[in-house]
Protein backbone atom coordinates (compact mmCIF):
# COMPACT_ATOMS: atom_id res chain seq x y z
CA UNK A 1 0.00 0.00 0.00
CA UNK A 2 1.25 3.48 -0.91
CA UNK A 3 -0.92 5.78 1.26
CA UNK A 4 2.49 7.16 2.46
CA UNK A 5 3.60 8.50 -0.64
CA UNK A 6 0.06 10.34 -0.62
CA UNK A 7 0.25 11.62 3.05
CA UNK A 8 1.54 10.98 6.83
CA UNK A 9 -0.31 7.75 7.79
CA UNK A 10 -1.23 7.46 11.45
CA UNK A 11 -2.05 4.02 12.64
CA UNK A 12 -4.78 4.04 15.07
CA UNK A 13 -2.66 2.62 18.39
CA UNK A 14 -5.71 2.28 20.03
CA UNK A 15 -6.46 -0.81 18.69
CA UNK A 16 -3.77 -3.18 17.64
CA UNK A 17 -4.61 -6.71 15.78
CA UNK A 18 -1.92 -8.73 17.83
CA UNK A 19 -0.37 -7.04 21.48
CA UNK A 20 1.98 -9.11 23.54
CA UNK A 21 3.81 -8.37 26.96
CA UNK A 22 6.49 -9.31 28.89
CA UNK A 23 8.09 -8.20 32.30
CA UNK A 24 11.69 -7.96 32.14
CA UNK A 25 13.90 -7.91 35.32
CA UNK A 26 15.89 -5.32 34.26
CA UNK A 27 15.85 -1.36 34.24
CA UNK A 28 13.79 0.40 31.49
CA UNK A 29 16.93 1.89 30.13
CA UNK A 30 18.11 -1.79 30.29
CA UNK A 31 15.62 -2.71 27.94
CA UNK A 32 15.23 0.57 25.90
CA UNK A 33 19.20 -0.50 24.41
CA UNK A 34 18.35 -3.89 23.57
CA UNK A 35 15.10 -2.84 21.68
CA UNK A 36 16.69 0.51 19.90
CA UNK A 37 21.15 -0.16 19.31
CA UNK A 38 21.58 -2.17 16.37
CA UNK A 39 23.93 -4.89 17.82
CA UNK A 40 21.81 -5.70 20.51
CA UNK A 41 18.62 -6.77 18.20
CA UNK A 42 20.97 -8.85 16.62
CA UNK A 43 20.87 -11.02 20.16
CA UNK A 44 17.41 -11.35 19.80
CA UNK A 45 15.66 -10.01 17.11
CA UNK A 46 17.57 -11.24 13.79
CA UNK A 47 20.62 -12.26 13.05
CA UNK A 48 21.08 -9.28 10.93
CA UNK A 49 19.71 -5.69 11.98
CA UNK A 50 20.20 -2.12 10.48
CA UNK A 51 18.60 0.84 12.52
CA UNK A 52 19.04 4.24 12.38
CA UNK A 53 17.15 4.93 15.74
CA UNK A 54 15.17 8.52 14.57
CA UNK A 55 12.28 9.15 13.45
CA UNK A 56 12.13 8.36 9.55
CA UNK A 57 15.27 6.69 10.04
CA UNK A 58 15.33 3.00 8.06
CA UNK A 59 15.29 -0.19 10.14
CA UNK A 60 16.34 -3.79 8.32
CA UNK A 61 15.99 -6.82 9.92
CA UNK A 62 17.22 -10.22 8.01
CA UNK A 63 16.85 -13.23 9.08
CA UNK A 64 18.63 -15.51 6.50
CA UNK A 65 16.01 -15.39 3.39
CA UNK A 66 13.38 -13.36 5.07
CA UNK A 67 13.95 -10.05 4.58
CA UNK A 68 11.76 -6.88 6.26
CA UNK A 69 12.19 -3.77 5.83
CA UNK A 70 10.42 -0.04 7.52
CA UNK A 71 10.48 3.63 8.73
CA UNK A 72 11.12 4.74 12.55
CA UNK A 73 7.73 6.36 13.35
CA UNK A 74 8.28 7.05 16.63
CA UNK A 75 11.25 7.64 19.00
CA UNK A 76 10.51 8.71 22.52
CA UNK A 77 13.37 7.96 24.66
CA UNK A 78 13.28 5.59 27.35
CA UNK A 79 9.31 5.42 26.35
CA UNK A 80 8.43 4.27 22.83
CA UNK A 81 9.70 3.27 19.73
CA UNK A 82 7.68 2.17 16.59
CA UNK A 83 8.36 1.39 13.04
CA UNK A 84 6.50 0.23 10.32
CA UNK A 85 8.19 -3.09 8.23
CA UNK A 86 7.06 -5.60 5.85
CA UNK A 87 8.41 -8.34 3.76
CA UNK A 88 9.24 -6.88 -0.21
CA UNK A 89 5.95 -7.19 -1.93
CA UNK A 90 3.70 -7.59 0.99
CA UNK A 91 1.83 -5.43 3.20
CA UNK A 92 3.46 -3.17 5.94
CA UNK A 93 2.36 -3.64 9.37
CA UNK A 94 3.01 -0.99 12.09
CA UNK A 95 4.74 -2.13 14.93
CA UNK A 96 4.88 -0.22 18.42
CA UNK A 97 7.10 -0.89 22.08
CA UNK A 98 6.24 0.36 24.97
CA UNK A 99 8.15 0.20 28.49
CA UNK A 100 6.83 1.38 31.60
CA UNK A 101 9.11 1.13 34.74
CA UNK A 102 6.98 -1.16 37.55
CA UNK A 103 7.93 -2.88 40.86
CA UNK A 104 9.58 -6.16 39.08
CA UNK A 105 11.32 -4.38 36.49
CA UNK A 106 10.43 -3.34 33.34
CA UNK A 107 7.11 -4.58 31.03
CA UNK A 108 7.23 -3.91 27.87
CA UNK A 109 4.19 -3.88 25.62
CA UNK A 110 4.33 -4.77 21.64
CA UNK A 111 1.45 -4.76 19.39
CA UNK A 112 1.38 -4.91 15.75
CA UNK A 113 -1.59 -3.90 13.02
CA UNK A 114 -1.17 -4.24 9.42
CA UNK A 115 -1.50 -0.75 7.97
CA UNK A 116 -3.81 -1.98 5.47
CA UNK A 117 -4.63 -5.68 5.00
CA UNK A 118 -3.02 -7.23 2.48
CA UNK A 119 -4.11 -10.73 3.09
CA UNK A 120 -4.37 -12.42 -0.21
CA UNK A 121 -8.02 -12.54 -2.08
CA UNK A 122 -9.23 -9.61 0.89
CA UNK A 123 -7.80 -7.24 -2.35
CA UNK A 124 -11.67 -5.93 -3.55
CA UNK A 125 -12.48 -5.51 0.07
CA UNK A 126 -9.89 -3.32 0.82
CA UNK A 127 -11.21 0.08 1.19
CA UNK A 128 -14.27 -0.82 2.81
CA UNK A 129 -12.00 -2.69 5.26
CA UNK A 130 -9.84 0.33 5.76
CA UNK A 131 -12.67 2.42 6.54
CA UNK A 132 -14.33 -0.20 9.14
CA UNK A 133 -11.51 -1.29 10.90
CA UNK A 134 -9.49 2.32 11.29
CA UNK A 135 -6.31 0.60 10.55
CA UNK A 136 -4.63 4.17 8.59
CA UNK A 137 -6.10 7.48 9.40
CA UNK A 138 -4.95 10.00 7.36
CA UNK A 139 -3.30 12.89 8.79
CA UNK B 1 -34.17 -13.13 0.92
CA UNK B 2 -30.97 -12.77 1.25
CA UNK B 3 -28.99 -10.01 2.45
CA UNK B 4 -27.07 -8.39 -0.08
CA UNK B 5 -23.37 -9.86 0.71
CA UNK B 6 -21.82 -6.37 1.45
CA UNK B 7 -23.72 -6.08 4.57
CA UNK B 8 -22.50 -8.94 5.87
CA UNK B 9 -18.88 -8.12 4.81
CA UNK B 10 -19.53 -4.88 6.72
CA UNK B 11 -21.08 -7.05 9.70
CA UNK B 12 -17.57 -8.72 10.17
CA UNK B 13 -15.46 -6.21 10.47
CA UNK B 14 -17.41 -4.05 12.21
CA UNK B 15 -17.11 -7.33 15.13
CA UNK B 16 -13.19 -7.25 14.41
CA UNK B 17 -13.02 -3.43 14.59
CA UNK B 18 -12.99 -3.86 18.36
CA UNK B 19 -9.62 -5.23 19.58
CA UNK B 20 -11.19 -7.38 22.54
CA UNK B 21 -13.19 -9.30 20.13
CA UNK B 22 -10.27 -9.47 18.14
CA UNK B 23 -9.05 -11.52 21.31
CA UNK B 24 -12.13 -13.25 22.07
CA UNK B 25 -11.76 -14.71 18.12
CA UNK B 26 -8.20 -15.28 18.39
CA UNK B 27 -8.18 -16.93 21.88
CA UNK B 28 -11.71 -19.36 19.82
CA UNK B 29 -9.15 -20.04 17.19
CA UNK B 30 -6.79 -21.35 19.59
CA UNK B 31 -8.99 -23.21 22.12
CA UNK B 32 -11.95 -24.93 19.68
CA UNK B 33 -14.91 -25.37 21.27
CA UNK B 34 -15.55 -23.07 25.05
CA UNK B 35 -17.66 -21.95 27.39
CA UNK B 36 -18.06 -18.73 28.19
CA UNK B 37 -16.30 -19.17 31.52
CA UNK B 38 -13.54 -20.91 29.98
CA UNK B 39 -12.87 -17.18 27.69
CA UNK B 40 -13.12 -15.70 30.85
CA UNK B 41 -10.37 -17.07 32.38
CA UNK B 42 -7.78 -16.83 29.48
CA UNK B 43 -8.87 -12.98 28.98
CA UNK B 44 -8.78 -9.61 31.41
CA UNK B 45 -12.48 -9.18 30.92
CA UNK B 46 -15.21 -10.23 33.17
CA UNK B 47 -18.08 -13.36 32.17
CA UNK B 48 -20.13 -10.64 31.55
CA UNK B 49 -18.45 -8.85 29.34
CA UNK B 50 -17.14 -12.31 27.25
CA UNK B 51 -20.88 -13.17 26.75
CA UNK B 52 -21.27 -9.62 25.28
CA UNK B 53 -18.80 -9.86 22.95
CA UNK B 54 -19.87 -13.55 22.16
CA UNK B 55 -23.38 -11.98 21.48
CA UNK B 56 -21.69 -9.54 19.25
CA UNK B 57 -20.13 -11.79 17.29
CA UNK B 58 -22.49 -14.35 17.03
CA UNK B 59 -25.06 -11.67 15.48
CA UNK B 60 -21.95 -11.61 12.54
CA UNK B 61 -22.45 -15.02 12.34
CA UNK B 62 -19.02 -15.61 13.59
CA UNK B 63 -19.37 -17.94 16.23
CA UNK B 64 -22.13 -20.77 16.68
CA UNK B 65 -22.98 -22.02 19.70
CA UNK B 66 -24.74 -25.43 20.91
CA UNK B 67 -26.22 -25.97 24.68
CA UNK B 68 -24.84 -28.88 26.34
CA UNK B 69 -26.67 -30.27 29.42
CA UNK B 70 -26.52 -26.54 31.24
CA UNK B 71 -23.52 -25.06 29.31
CA UNK B 72 -23.63 -23.37 26.04
CA UNK B 73 -20.32 -24.11 24.10
CA UNK B 74 -19.20 -21.61 21.54
CA UNK B 75 -17.20 -22.58 18.72
CA UNK B 76 -15.88 -20.17 15.75
CA UNK B 77 -16.96 -20.36 12.45
CA UNK B 78 -13.78 -18.82 11.11
CA UNK B 79 -14.79 -19.25 7.39
CA UNK B 80 -15.26 -15.32 6.74
CA UNK B 81 -12.08 -14.21 8.50
CA UNK B 82 -9.50 -17.32 7.85
CA UNK B 83 -6.50 -14.81 6.77
CA UNK B 84 -7.09 -12.11 9.31
CA UNK B 85 -7.37 -15.19 12.39
CA UNK B 86 -4.29 -16.37 10.96
CA UNK B 87 -2.39 -13.32 10.85
CA UNK B 88 -3.57 -12.72 14.42
CA UNK B 89 -2.26 -15.98 15.07
CA UNK B 90 0.75 -16.17 13.34
CA UNK B 91 2.05 -12.70 14.64
CA UNK B 92 1.52 -13.11 17.90
CA UNK B 93 3.31 -16.49 18.09
CA UNK B 94 5.98 -14.72 16.31
CA UNK B 95 6.21 -11.68 19.39
CA UNK B 96 5.81 -14.50 21.88
CA UNK B 97 8.73 -16.03 20.61
CA UNK B 98 10.54 -12.20 20.12
CA UNK B 99 10.03 -10.76 23.72
CA UNK B 100 11.08 -14.30 24.92
CA UNK B 101 14.25 -14.01 23.75
CA UNK B 102 14.43 -10.35 24.46
CA UNK B 103 14.00 -11.21 28.22
CA UNK B 104 16.32 -13.68 28.07
CA UNK B 105 18.79 -11.48 26.52
CA UNK B 106 18.64 -8.29 29.05
CA UNK B 107 18.05 -10.85 31.64
CA UNK B 108 21.62 -13.29 31.10
CA UNK B 109 23.95 -9.49 30.55
CA UNK B 110 22.15 -8.62 33.85
CA UNK B 111 23.43 -11.80 35.55
CA UNK B 112 26.51 -11.50 33.25
CA UNK B 113 27.32 -8.50 34.91
CA UNK B 114 27.12 -9.31 38.60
Amino acid sequence: MRLRDEAPAKVDEETPWVERETLIEASPDEVWEALTDEDRLEEWLAPDVDLDPQEGGEIAVRDGDEERSGTVETYEEGERFAFTWSRPGEGESFVQFTIEAVPAGTRVKVVETPMAVALAGWGPRLARLERSLRFVLVA
Amino acid sequence: MRAPAHRQVDSVFGALADPTRRRVVETLARGGIVTASGLAEELPITRQAVSKHLSALRGADLVTSTRVGRETRYQLRPQPLDEAVEWMQMVGAEWDGRLDALRRSVESRRSDAR
